[in-house]
């Protein structure tokens, strides 16, 4: 019969036994393996993402002087204009104030899509998300211009109240703030749905079923049940439409035609017009911190709202 | 089953006013496509309302315009190297975030995902500024190494995902039958994960393709993709060959999401 | 000494530092062609130490050896063992064929040789039919059959099994189980074979190493483990168990069983009885065990025999038996009889229990204070 046996019993090398050290080896063979599969990664990344923005934070201190010569140096001059100049204070202000309409009309018109989509029981379900989301994968540039067709002067909405009498002229609806706002919280539902589909998770019907069969009304049930399960998902649609229209430049380039200035524009006539490099690298330098601060605020809250 | 179900739903007013605002939603949301699909058919000389006539010519006139066709071609161009390039770092980065443990792994990941959190608008100004001291402003290099750090992260993401609901012990009873590393990758981690890689590429090459803001900042002089153009050509002109051009765009992408739909579904990719 | 096909000396996994190990100098012996069982509760490092021997995890320390040669440094690839998953883990992309044929391929067997073998092992788990067959389209013993073969087909130095039956449901757990046992005879593959279901260990091992808390708290025959649990865990593990404290008295000659003696034994405060042991127990305080259907129970005392007299607490009728709780003092025994068995008893009753001393079993050891 066998039996268990303490001692060992195969006279051989006794290598391996060695605490530990098969372990360290395996770890170090391991560390290798997957450093050389992040390694061409983070070299793209490197190339790509790091040194790009280093380079700009790094011009933000140089000087710029007319017809694009930079003055290699390092100085803070290049950031006190746009901090203490009104016109600056105007174009980030008028930025926010965009980034929250956006965001507050853009969660207004995706809240009852995201809620039918994430109740739907239809076999079309599929179907109408990949409708919702199809227009995420159409260029910034062709939504836009779909919507200069609807809000021009001989546009849809123009020619439509004029031919039913109820204006006079038309109005005016782009190359200003609103059609601009209009086509971004367009251009934004896509994202605003599908964040709040994702965070929709603790929503169920089963839920709001049970608090109907309790006797709650259907008023009742949306305000107790549904909106504060949604609440989370509603977040992050919020900030993701914030944080994307404070940047986004072809909207309010094209529908704004050249007088809704805000940051984006801003850097880009910089550059492309008056070619003053270190000026539109601060503006981004800007831009960058605030929206690092937005999303550190906003994750120290979700962090709040969980723990 | 939930119980309530046995029971035949009172007639309720708030459901069908609710289903008539997502309708309205959903028009308010395709409204552009739309107008964009009616407007390249209509003959009016400039936009405007309503159509007076129906024509293909501005479909005709699409060959014709070189800018266009050039445009199409640098886009195509460097969306087809975007997708090989970021495919090829992306896929064994995702790899080893989702198989190996370390300890700065969810630094790096967040590393990775970080391009999707930075305005455009600022890389943009980076890459010019950078690429101009090194020349590759205006050039296929510039344009593509500055859309691989906007399409990185979702080759990463789709490819994570792919991973993590693959079984792993099917890689384990390929490296006991005998398979080293290289070949348990090309013969079972990738055949498991193509779903994800693949979509992944897809999404890379529309990003890529429909970028503006890189492109128009790095190369908008030299070698304008086809979005610059576009925008150059709304911002001077008033006809609907643009219209025209939009149509074929959208069903471009219209048969890429089905695609990506039937190969695993479009929001697990996007999410 | 017959020379062991495969040797886990003091094998020892810590998964991270500050944490017990789930593997805890491990020691075993499996002789050639032995289908060896590693049975134990979940979380006692049953999967732990067959992916050790496979390669697919290094140990912390100790070794592995097969055929007396030591392949603890060896790579999880260069080590030609054979594994069936719990998951089957079958190739999704590859037919039937094509998965039985991977580890041939890996092998460079020529491709004539390859179709051949192929054929062969998918008779032999019967689905010769099914080779063009997608594995999804395959049941799970199906899948199950599919991965013994493309597991066996690479004729194993070892074949490793981790708990194969338990996705599959009772009926079908059964056939397989059979089947495996006599594939396993016939191709006389050295097995390891991992399971929490006592049952099948029983059934098919012809050792059981019964783990628990990262140790072998015993290795033996089938009949041993059963028979001759080397600890409380071991016997409560492996069936039912009946424990009675007793004090062993006077050795009264030598047993049935080889090297075992017959002795008589005090429930304190209850009277004496017989039961066997191993030599040299006299006087000490010890368990002793008796499994429930050698539990005998009657309504009436008998006149011959020494019997503990109990208070029926609890009746659960089964259809063939008919298990009874009986309190005796502070304990609760249980036992089992036959519903053919004359007049049945009530709960309330008065019933006689008493045993055949050879079928009471003196532990050689107390239970320690905390199980592992
Ligand atoms: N990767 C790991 N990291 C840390 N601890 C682990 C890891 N894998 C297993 N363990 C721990 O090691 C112990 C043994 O695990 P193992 O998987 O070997 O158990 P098992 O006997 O196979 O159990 P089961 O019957 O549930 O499969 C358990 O306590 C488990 O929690
Ligand atoms: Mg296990």
């Amino acid at each position: 019969m066998t039996t268990i046996t303490t001692e060992n019993p195969v006279p051989g090398t006794r290598e391996g036994l060695e605490s530990g050290v098969l372990e360290a080896a395996a770890n170090k063979r391991r560390k290798r393996t997957y450093l050389a599969l992040l390694i061409p990664g983070i070299l793209g990344l490197l190339v790509s993402f790091v040194f790009p923005l280093l380079y700009m934070v790094r011009m933000s201190f140089n000087e710029g002087a007319p017809d694009g010569v930079v003055i290699d140096t390092f100085t803070f001059q290049t950031y006190i204009k746009p901090l203490t100049d009104p016109y600056y204070w105007r174009v980030t202000l008028d930025t926010f104030r965009m980034g929250l309409t956006v965001g507050v009309l853009c969660l207004v018109v995706s809240y009852p899509i995201a809620l039918f989509l994430v109740r739907s029981t239809s076999k079309y379900k599929g179907l109408l998300l990949a409708i919702a989301i199809a227009p995420l994968l159409t260029s910034a540039v062709v939504r836009t211009y779909g919507w200069m067709v609807i809000l021009g002067t001989n546009g849809l909405v123009n020619t439509s109240l004029e031919s039913m009498g109820l204006i006079g002229s038309p109005l005016k609806l782009t190359n200003n703030m609103t059609g601009v706002t209009i086509g971004l919280v367009e251009i934004f539902m896509p994202y605003a749905i599908l964040a709040m589909i994702s965070g929709f998770g603790r929503l169920s019907p089963q839920l709001e079923e049970a608090a109907g069969s309790l006797g709650a009304s259907k008023f009742k049930v949306f305000m107790r049940v549904t909106l504060p399960l949604s609440l989370p998902g509603v977040f992050t649609a919020f900030l993701l439409v914030f944080v994307m229209a404070i940047s986004t430049f072809i909207t309010p380039r094209l529908l704004g035609g050249g007088s809704v200035q805000v940051l984006a524009t801003e850097i880009y006539d910089q550059t492309t017009g008056l070619l003053n490099w270190p000026f539109a690298a601060a503006l981004s330098v800007i831009l960058l911190v605030l929206f690092g601060t937005i999303i550190a605020i906003y994750q120290r809250i979700v962090q709040k709202i969980g723990g | 089953m939930s119980e309530a179900r046995l029971f035949k739903p009172r007639f309720n007013p708030a459901k069908p006013i609710f289903n008539i605002v997502v309708f309205l939603l959903y028009l308010f949301l395709l409204a552009p496509l739309i107008i964009v699909f009616v407007v390249s058919f209509a003959s009016n000389q400039y936009l405007s309302f309503p159509p007076e006539g129906f024509t293909l010519k501005w479909y005709q006139a699409l060959p014709s315009e070189t800018i266009f066709v050039e445009g199409m071609k640098v886009s195509l161009i460097v969306a087809v190297f975007v997708t090989v390039v970021v495919l090829a770092i992306g896929v064994p980065a995702a790899l080893a975030l989702q198989r190996f443990e370390f300890k700065s792994k969810a630094a790096m990941e967040a590393f990775f995902l970080s391009p999707l959190l930075t305005p455009s608008i600022v890389l943009a100004l980076g890459m010019v500024l950078l690429f101009g001291p090194l020349n590759l402003n205006n050039t296929y290099t510039g344009i593509i190494i500055g859309h691989v750090a906007i399409t990185i992260p979702f080759v990463i993401r789709t490819t994570i995902m792919s991973l993590a609901t693959a079984d792993t012990s099917c890689e384990d009873a390929a490296r006991i039958l005998g398979a080293g590393p290289w070949t348990v990758f090309r013969r079972v981690t990738l055949p498991i994960i193509r779903p994800g890689v693949i979509a992944g590429g897809v999404i890379a090459f529309i990003v890529s393709f429909d970028e503006a803001v890189i492109s128009l900042f790095v190369a908008e002089s030299g070698l304008p993709t086809l979005p610059v153009q576009v925008l150059r050509y709304v911002e001077n002109s008033a006809d609907a060959a643009v219209a025209a051009l939009s149509v074929i765009l959208i069903l471009i992408s219209l048969a890429v999401v089905v695609v990506v739909e039937r190969v695993m579904g479009l929001r697990k990719a996007l999410n | 000494m017959t020379e062991s096909k495969l040797s886990i000396v003091d094998l020892t996994k810590k998964y991270a530092a500050g944490l017990a190990p789930a593997v805890d100098r491990l020691n075993m012996e499996v002789e050639e062609g032995h289908l060896v069982a590693l049975l134990g509760p979940s979380g006692c490092g049953k999967t732990t130490t067959l992916r050790m021997v496979a390669g697919l995890m290094d140990p912390t320390a100790g070794s592995i050896m097969v055929d007396g040669r030591e392949i603890t440094q060896e790579p999880v690839n260069k080590r030609g063992m054979g594994m069936v998953f719990q998951s089957y883990a079958l190739f999704p992309h590859m037919n039937v064929e094509q998965n039985v044929a991977f580890g041939l391929q890996m092998r460079q067997v020529p491709k004539a040789e390859q179709k051949a073998r192929v054929a062969e092992a998918l008779d032999m788990v019967q689905l010769g039919h099914l080779g063009k067959r997608a594995t999804k389209a395959l049941s799970g013993g199906q899948q199950q059959r599919i991965a013994l073969a493309r597991a066996l087909v690479v004729e194993p130095t070892l074949l490793l099994l981790d708990e194969p039956l338990s996705n599959l449901d009772a009926k079908l757990r059964d056939t397989m189980r059979t089947e495996i046992r006599s594939i396993q005879q016939r191709t006389r593959a050295t097995t390891l074979f991992v399971t929490h279901d006592q049952d099948e260990a029983l059934d098919m091992a012809d050792r059981i190493a019964v783990m628990n808390g990262g140790l072998i708290e015993q290795f033996g025959s089938p009949i041993d483990v059963y028979e001759r649990p080397r600890t409380h865990f071991v016997a409560n593990f492996i069936g039912q168990a009946n424990f009675l404290t007793i004090t062993v008295g006077e050795d009264v000659g030598p047993a049935s069983a080889a090297g075992e003696r017959n002795y008589k034994i005090e429930v304190p405060g209850l009277g004496h009885f017989g039961a066997v042991g191993a030599s040299g127990l006299t006087g000490r305080s010890l368990p002793v065990l008796i499994r429930p259907h050698r539990l005998r129970a009657s309504l009436q005392p008998s006149a011959s025999v020494q019997e503990l007299k109990g208070t029926v607490e609890q009746v659960s009728y089964t259809g063939d038996t008919l298990s009874i709780a009986v309190r005796v003092g502070d304990e609760v025994l249980q036992s089992q009889l036959h519903t053919t068995s004359g007049s049945l008893p009530h709960t309330g009753d008065t019933a006689f229990l008493s045993w055949d001393p050879e079928h009471a079993y003196i532990l050689p050891e107390h239970a320690k204070a905390v199980a592992a």
